[in-house]
């Protein structure tokens, strides 16, 4: 027990060590702009918590981030490469805003109804991916970012036709969600919405979920096919299911982005969420704390950096750097062998000795 | 040797120390080996025989002591440093390019003769004249893939010879070869020492080495304990002795052969293996309850398809597999799981264990159903599991929070046997189950084995060890090309059993 929270106190400081180190390089390629790296960072923590409204803010970009990072973290843990959540975030918010705009249900049956619509659309687009990967061994890197540019022309099709608002300005986008469907605010002029909680239960749902023998069996198959399939586990069944709970996480963020901020559908909806989920997902070692914990500090940095663009001459960019230099020591941190190092540190001390 | 008269040896290290995070891994030992002679390098698992030849080849550098290379005080600061000193060493786990031929791997790291151009052809001739000067037989255009550990093993000789190697270092050379090939390599080593090259054998099984070494060093714990001169004649009791610090009993009580009612009938079977070839060929065997059959075999005619086969991994063409009256070929590895058919795989990293997760969840990977309440694995259970197992098996690791990968291969083995044997199988299909154990485990491993059968399983165990299936079979089956060539009893004549792994089939009276 006290091994275990030695280590995940050793994955948080490693975490905030990253941060650290990304914003040390980045403060220094900031005053090679021939810009204040304090002025930047100070405005850009202003810009995420300067004011309770930009607080919210935050709060309203991470629900989405940290329910797809927590849906790229299922398929990572079995090492299958899902890097299709926009196309799964997108197919989850078109089906749930059909049943809004089609169904006629009411609020009571039609929101649940939405959900489980936004589960099949994620879960059924990664699932073909998974399903393409076991029948003709298609690489799933590329069947999900292909699948991802069919969603998003798919989406593009339907609000330029079928889907269009008719009533509305001719614009590329579909009519609203009715106000009885929408996740209700917590206080007005405010986006941020009650779809906070429904981030927050899915964390502690994938903390069971990592105990449970689904879990389990999706964890074993990262450990290795051979060694999946001696245990008595079915490699093929286990892909399959595995890509369809990781998209069907992407639909939920999907449902929420649509009932709870959007409140249509339009292009370009998913923002790119899926490669920042991504970074999100490996930043929080795939464990659902450390992706809720990422993900606030992604979303604070992503709405601070916009902020930060609206009030001083800094660019938006920094924000990019910042971002990069994280990504890059994340994947730095598992090249790097740290015991290594600390060996050797080790042995010339003893040397001086 | 007259012509090495200057320095009588190769190799001189004296008081060596190498700490790992404060522990002495090896602490002041002394390593003499002569020019012209082969130096056998004895001890456990973890007894220090690897670092120390690493810091010979410069992939460690040593806190104290010093190496004199052919009487130059030398500071080997790297394995460049170790090869232009003619020092090489050809690890337990080859270091070539699979895809790439064997004289593109020689070629590798090498400046061309052509400048821009490959000198291919060049070293390819060079590479068959030294080979057949060391009775070596090499294709040097076949590809890497394409070629046994055997020959893979050669080529990694030829890659150090071909650097200019005087002083040889072979890490555990014969763990992975076959009897047959053993005494290739032997061969090649002797040519070598008569040309006055100074080789050195890292190993822990001296049955197979004390007849080519000249002298042999022991080390226990990091520590010298002694440096003996040794021939055919000498016993091993002895030298084992020295190596574990107590006594070994290499004679296990083979109880009565009481064997029971058949158990698993192998009907005819036809498997195909990753390539698509017939692996098993119309295979048949059957496994009665309370036995030891041993399977016989050199490696790779078919052994780890057959406990794939039985196993429910692979498919099974055709023909039937009978454990009872059930038939079991082509159900999924679950149904023979269920059915108490326990496997020890022969890949223990890759197949027996997922190497990163801890010891508690590795004893319950086929059992983790059982293992869990409404879903949810149960944290209480799995580790009074572990403490059981723990204790029963004796494995050797701070707490089941480790991971496997952490363990020496004697635990790793442990942990796999603890989770096997667990539930009282019904059959054992152990594959290669003490290849690259020390002495200690080994012996812990055979005896469990027997142990299982004492129990009443049935036992297959495929070992390319003929000293194992001698040890613990009553009956020995043997395979080649994916047939069996004829069952013997135990006690058989090794010749005999070595004529039928070459291919020759035993005349039996055909039953209908």
């Amino acid at each position: 027990m006290r091994n275990k929270l030695i280590k995940n106190l050793n994955q948080v400081l490693l975490v905030l060590g990253i941060i650290v180190l990304a914003l040390l390089v980045g403060a220094i390629i900031i005053s090679f702009s021939g810009n204040s790296p304090l002025e930047a960072y100070f405005s850009m923590f202003n810009g995420a918590f300067g004011s309770k409204q930009r607080f919210m803010e935050v709060l309203v970009r991470m629900i989405p981030l940290v329910i797809m990072a927590l849906g790229t973290s299922v398929a990572f843990k079995a090492q299958l490469w899902n890097i299709g959540g926009d196309g799964q975030f997108i197919m989850g918010s078109i089906l749930a805003m059909a049943v809004s705009l089609y169904s006629g249900l009411p609020a009571i049956i039609g929101v649940p109804v939405s959900i489980i619509a936004a589960m099949i659309g994620g879960g059924l687009w990664s699932g073909l991916a998974g399903w393409l990967k076991v029948k003709f061994n298609a690489n799933e890197v590329i069947t999900t970012l292909m699948l991802n540019y069919i969603a998003i022309y798919f989406l593009s099709f339907l609000v330029y036709g079928p889907m269009m608002d008719a009533q509305g300005s001719k614009m590329p986008q579909t009519a609203l969600v009715p106000e009885a469907y929408r996740l209700p605010l917590f206080e007005s002029g405010n986006r941020l919405h009650m779809g906070i909680f429904m981030a927050l239960i899915l964390v502690v749902i994938m903390i069971f979920f990592w105990k449970s023998t689904v879990g389990f069996k999706i964890d074993l198959l990262g450990q290795g096919e051979k060694v999946t399939t001696y245990s008595g586990v079915s490699v093929k069944k286990m892909i399959v299911l595995t890509m369809v709970i990781s998209g069907l996480l992407s639909g939920i963020a999907g449902w929420t982005e649509v009932y709870g901020v959007q409140y249509r559908l339009l292009e370009g909806i998913t923002s790119g969420y899926g490669s920042i989920a991504i970074v999100i997902a490996l930043m929080g070692g795939l464990n659902p704390i450390g992706i809720l914990i990422s993900g606030f500090f992604f979303s604070a940095l992503l709405v601070g950096g916009a902020t930060m663009q609206r009030m001083t001459d800094i660019p938006y960019s920094i924000v990019d750097i910042v971002q990069g230099l994280i990504i890059t020591f994340i994947i730095a941190r598992t090249a790097i062998n740290f015991k290594e190092i600390k060996n050797k540190i080790a042995r010339r001390m003893g040397h001086v000795k | 040797m007259e012509e090495f008269k200057n320095n009588e040896y190769a190799v001189e290290m004296y008081k060596i120390v190498k700490e790992f995070n404060d522990v002495k891994a090896i602490d002041n030992v002394d390593f003499l080996v002569k020019n012209g002679s082969i130096h056998g390098l004895l001890g456990e698992n973890g007894a220090g025989k690897t670092t120390l030849m690493n810091v010979l080849y410069g992939l460690y550098h040593p806190e104290q002591g010093e190496v004199i290379i052919k009487g130059i005080k030398s500071d080997i600061n790297s394995p460049t440093k170790a090869i232009s000193l003619g020092i090489g060493m050809i690890h337990q786990h080859f270091m070539l390019a699979r895809p790439f031929s064997v004289v593109e791997n020689v070629m590798l790291g090498r400046k061309s003769r052509k400048g821009i151009l490959l000198d291919t052809k060049e070293t390819a001739e060079d590479l068959v004249a030294l080979a057949e000067k060391y009775k070596m037989k090499i294709d040097p255009y076949a590809k890497i893939w394409q070629l046994s550990v055997g020959e893979q093993q050669r080529v990694e000789i030829l890659t150090a010879l071909y650097q200019g190697a005087e002083i040889l270092i072979l890490d555990e050379p014969t763990a992975v070869l076959t009897p047959q090939e053993v005494d290739g390599l032997f061969d090649t080593l002797r040519e070598m020492k008569n040309d006055g090259k100074a080789i050195i054998l890292i190993t822990h099984k001296l049955e197979e080495i004390v007849c080519i070494v000249d002298e042999v060093t022991v080390l226990r714990d990091g520590v010298m304990i002694g440096n003996v001169e040794v021939d055919c004649n000498t016993t091993k009791s002895e030298l084992t002795k020295m190596m574990v610090g107590r006594d070994v009993l290499f004679n296990f009580e083979k109880s009565l052969n009481k064997t029971g009612e058949k158990k698993l009938e192998i009907k005819n079977i036809k498997v195909l293996n990753d390539k698509n070839f017939l692996a098993l060929d119309g295979f048949s065997l059957d496994i009665y309850a309370g036995e030891i059959i041993g399977l016989a075999g050199v490696d790779g005619n078919g052994q780890k398809e057959l406990c794939e086969a039985l196993t429910g991994i692979r498919k099974v063409e055709s023909g039937e597999v009978k454990l009872d009256t059930i038939n079991i070929e082509n159900k999924p590895p679950l149904f023979s799981i269920q059915k108490g058919i326990a496997h020890i795989p022969e890949d223990r990293h890759i197949t027996g264990l997922a190497l990163d997760w801890s010891l508690k969840k590795n004893l319950i990977l086929k059992t983790f159903k059982d293992n869990s309440k409404f879903g949810l694995i149960d944290e209480k259970k799995i580790q009074e599991r572990w403490e059981n197992a723990r204790i029963a098996y004796d494995i050797k690791a701070n707490s089941g929070d480790d991971s496997a990968r952490d363990l020496s291969g004697g635990n790793q083995q442990k942990v796999i046997l603890a989770r096997e044997l667990e539930n009282k199988p019904a059959i054992v299909i152990a594959n290669q189950p003490t290849r690259g154990l020390d002495i200690g485990a080994t012996e812990y491993v055979r005896q469990k084995i027997l142990d299982a059968k004492g129990d009443g399983a049935g036992v297959l165990l495929v070992s390319a060890d003929l000293e194992e299936i001698l040890q613990l079979s009553d009956r020995i089956a043997v395979i080649y090309g994916g047939e069996l060539m004829g069952i013997l009893p135990s006690g058989s004549d090794v010749k005999k059993i070595g004529e039928l792994m070459m291919g020759k089939k035993l005349e039996v009276k055909q039953n209908a």
